[in-house]
């Protein structure tokens, strides 16, 4: 909770919240009864949401109104959840969507064979890239 | 400045764009097409007033009173579940 405006100067002091715990990625939270899923997180510290499917490029809260579809997440295993309009509930399991596999990028002798040479790949990609 | 992303569902960034339409001096639905830029995730209703704001710098084509590019329904993403009916 440490990101929560507490005390607001005009909208007064934030009190008699219940508390809602939930899991983003393994990682259990605690978040107020009427939160959203991008809300409870950003109060915890947590900005990003998930990473570019192609690319890996970090991704967050963009529009925050439930219009350009970059803050959705996995929720209880059903896909494409707007972090950012989906309210979180009790045990709610939340996760981050991932890196797909682009194999076809590369030349063919450049593919990897195993998944293990694939995240190799990816990790060797990542360092010292530069991202938006 | 120039590799501002300009789609951010595909990724696309600006010197993408103006790289594209001065080379084939083309037209903003061209321009979507060659480079994705609004073809992604959101539908392109996120960057659409961007493209057609670079393709007017570039190109000087003006984006219509109508709706700019070309939208195809759904209007937003939705899973096949609810497309077909199913509610929870």
């Amino acid at each position: 909770m440490t990101n929560r405006i507490l005390n607001h100067p005009v909208l007064g002091v934030l009190e008699n919240q219940t508390p809602i715990n939930f899991t983003f990625d393994g990682q259990v939270f605690t978040g107020f009864e009427g939160d959203t899923i991008a809300s409870a997180l950003l109060a915890n510290g947590i900005r990003q949401l998930r990473v570019h499917e192609a690319t890996g490029a970090p991704r967050a809260i963009y529009c925050n109104i439930g219009h350009c579809f970059e803050c959705r997440v996995t929720v209880n295993q059903s896909e494409t959840l707007r972090a950012c309009m989906t309210p979180i509930q009790e045990n709610m399991i939340v996760d981050s969507g991932k890196q797909q596999p682009a194999p076809f990028h590369a030349a063919p002798e450049e593919w990897p064979r195993t998944y293990a040479e694939y995240e190799e790949k990816q990790n060797e990609a990542k360092e010292g890239d530069a991202h938006v | 400045m120039d590799q501002t992303i300009i789609c951010r569902c595909e990724e696309v960034s600006l010197e993408d764009i103006q790289q594209t339409a001065s080379m084939y001096n083309c037209s903003a639905r061209e321009v979507k097409l060659r480079t994705r830029a609004g073809m992604g995730y959101c539908g392109g209703r996120t960057c659409r007033p961007a493209v057609d704001a670079v393709l007017e710098a570039v190109t000087g084509e003006k984006a219509g009173h109508d709706i700019p590019l070309k939208v195809q329904p759904p209007v937003r993403p939705v899973s096949l579940s609810i497309l077909g009916g199913y509610m929870k």
